[in-house]
């Protein structure tokens, strides 16, 4: 990818912000600084530290576009096998779990395709009276008065869509996304998963166990039957059936991903488009924007800020260099605001030349979002009803709460007033 | 020397965007599965070829000097 940079004006040399900036620059992914504010911690990072290294945790962070989007395709020096977040990368061992976020080429492909096929916006599109009216049941008891835009509507949709695609019954689909939240809670300063979190994910993997006996005896129109169906090739050539684990891996994954993402992103959508109600009022003019308001989203305030990485080898950038071993956040939220690649690019703006620089909303490269084209009709969806539902509106800043999750970003409460 | 259109299947996950770009070249069809309707690379669609190349999500196309 050529670098976007030499449209743009040069990056402002960090000697010349020293005075401005002479407090120490402190990236701690746990740290409620950063659950409230992590943009200028972005900032100086791709300033300061393009190679931040944190002596406290022992880990690095690339923060730039260029970096952060060769980092992302450079899958044999950043592997995903070690781990998606600080406390696995840092224990130094292979995955105890076979997912394939959590696996890196060729093992990825295979397993990946067989399941990708079911992700194609051609596939997808024919979910959409689906998506339409798992939606719209939540606007039938829904109060102008006082509406949370997450508890009342984003938080419910995202995982009844997916669960439904896997084949979980009707009754215990909400039940899914209360594990998934409970399993990526953190803390302030916590990195390990607590013991409540271990629990809902062994809970999580009971369910799964059972629907998976149960479609191998009596096969229905859903993901679960076609993975006891799949087969793979193994290493040794010969072909075999994903055993209850290697499905209930993926069943974990594609619920916690469909769960979290959307629900965050347009509960963000409801934050960003009060903070800029031109951009509402250009959706409200003229609706076929909304796709791309969907990608502006993605790019101004993504649900997914950051993946982590191990290096397999030692890695020098910017006259730094990260040994071996070592876990490598790539911060795609800072990236998608680097001044370098985007013009503006603190501003919210859905007209934006989309083809400045690629989006890494949704991640780059071989671990580049699968649901991406089921986010994006989701969430297109949901704008739609929103844009009905609330055509004017402010939101209840005051009872307003961030999550304070790992690997995800966004509001747990945002409750708004329609305005007449 | 020419320059060719090269797709890798393997990662190819029928995302679309090439064709959304440039549909001359890259075509979709009812099975979801791509075709490069076009392989060479010309002086009239090498930079939509290249918008292709970097906005493929999975990386999955390149341009090849034959």
């Amino acid at each position: 990818m050529p670098a976007a940079g030499h449209r743009h004006p040069r990056r402002v040399k960090s000697a010349e912000r020293e005075q401005v900036t002479t407090s120490q620059l402190v990236f701690d992914p746990f740290s409620e600084e950063y659950f409230d504010d992590p943009w200028e911690i972005y900032r100086r990072m791709r300033e300061e530290a393009p190679v931040y290294y944190n002596s406290e945790q022992d880990f690095y962070a690339l923060s730039r576009h260029t970096d952060v989007a060769a980092a992302f395709k450079d899958y044999e020096t950043f592997s995903s096998a070690y781990g998606l977040d600080l406390a696995m990368v840092k224990a130094g061992e292979k995955a105890p779990f076979k997912m394939i976020i959590l696996m890196d080429p060729p093992e990825h492909r295979q397993m990946r395709s067989l399941v990708n096929k079911v992700f194609t916006p051609r596939a997808i599109a024919n979910l959409k009276s689906m998506v339409v009216e798992t939606i719209d049941q939540c606007f039938r008891a829904a109060d102008p008065a006082r509406f949370d835009v997450v508890q009342e509507f984003t938080a419910f949709f995202p995982v009844e869509v997916i669960t439904r695609m896997l084949g979980v019954p009707e009754d215990r689909r909400q039940q899914v996304r209360q594990w998934v939240d409970t399993s990526l809670h953190r803390e302030p300063g916590q990195v390990e998963m607590s013991p409540e979190g271990m629990q809902a994910i062994a809970e999580a993997m009971g369910l799964y166990f059972e629907l998976i006996q149960k479609r191998r005896a009596q096969p229905e129109d859903d993901m679960f039957t076609r993975l006891v169906q799949a087969e793979i090739e193994r290493e040794d050539g010969q072909k075999e059936k994903l055993d209850d684990v290697e499905i209930a891996g993926f069943a974990t994954l594609l619920g916690g991903a469909g769960a979290e993402t959307v629900t965050k992103l347009i509960g963000t959508a409801a934050v960003t488009f009060a903070r800029f109600p031109d951009q509402w009022q250009k959706l409200l003019d003229d609706r076929s924007l909304i796709p791309a308001a969907v990608e502006e989203l993605l790019r101004y305030e993504g649900p997914v800020q950051y993946n982590v990485r191990r290096s397999m080898k030692e890695v020098t950038l910017h006259g730094v260099t990260i040994p071996a071993g070592k876990p490598v956040f790539l911060l795609g939220g800072s990236a998608n605001r680097d001044p370098e690649a985007f013009d503006d690019a603190d501003t919210f703006d859905i007209d934006r030349d989309r083809t400045q620089a690629q989006n890494l909303g949704f991640g780059y490269g071989v671990h580049s979002c699968l649901g991406a084209a089921l986010a994006r009709m989701e969430s297109t969806i949901a704008l739609e009803r929103l844009l009905d539902f609330m055509p004017r509106y402010e939101v209840l800043w005051d009872e307003c709460r961030r999550v304070a999750m790992q690997n995800v970003a966004g509001w747990s409460h945002v409750p708004v007033r329609v305005l007449k | 020397m020419s320059q060719k259109v090269e797709v890798d299947f393997g990662l190819c996950e029928s995302n679309g965007v090439c064709m959304g770009i440039i549909p001359e070249v890259f075509d979709l069809d009812d099975e979801d599965y791509l075709h490069v309707l076009q392989d060479d690379v010309t002086p009239d669609n090498e930079q939509q070829i290249k918008e292709a190349v970097r906005q493929c999500p999975r990386q999955a196309i390149a341009i090849r000097d034959e």
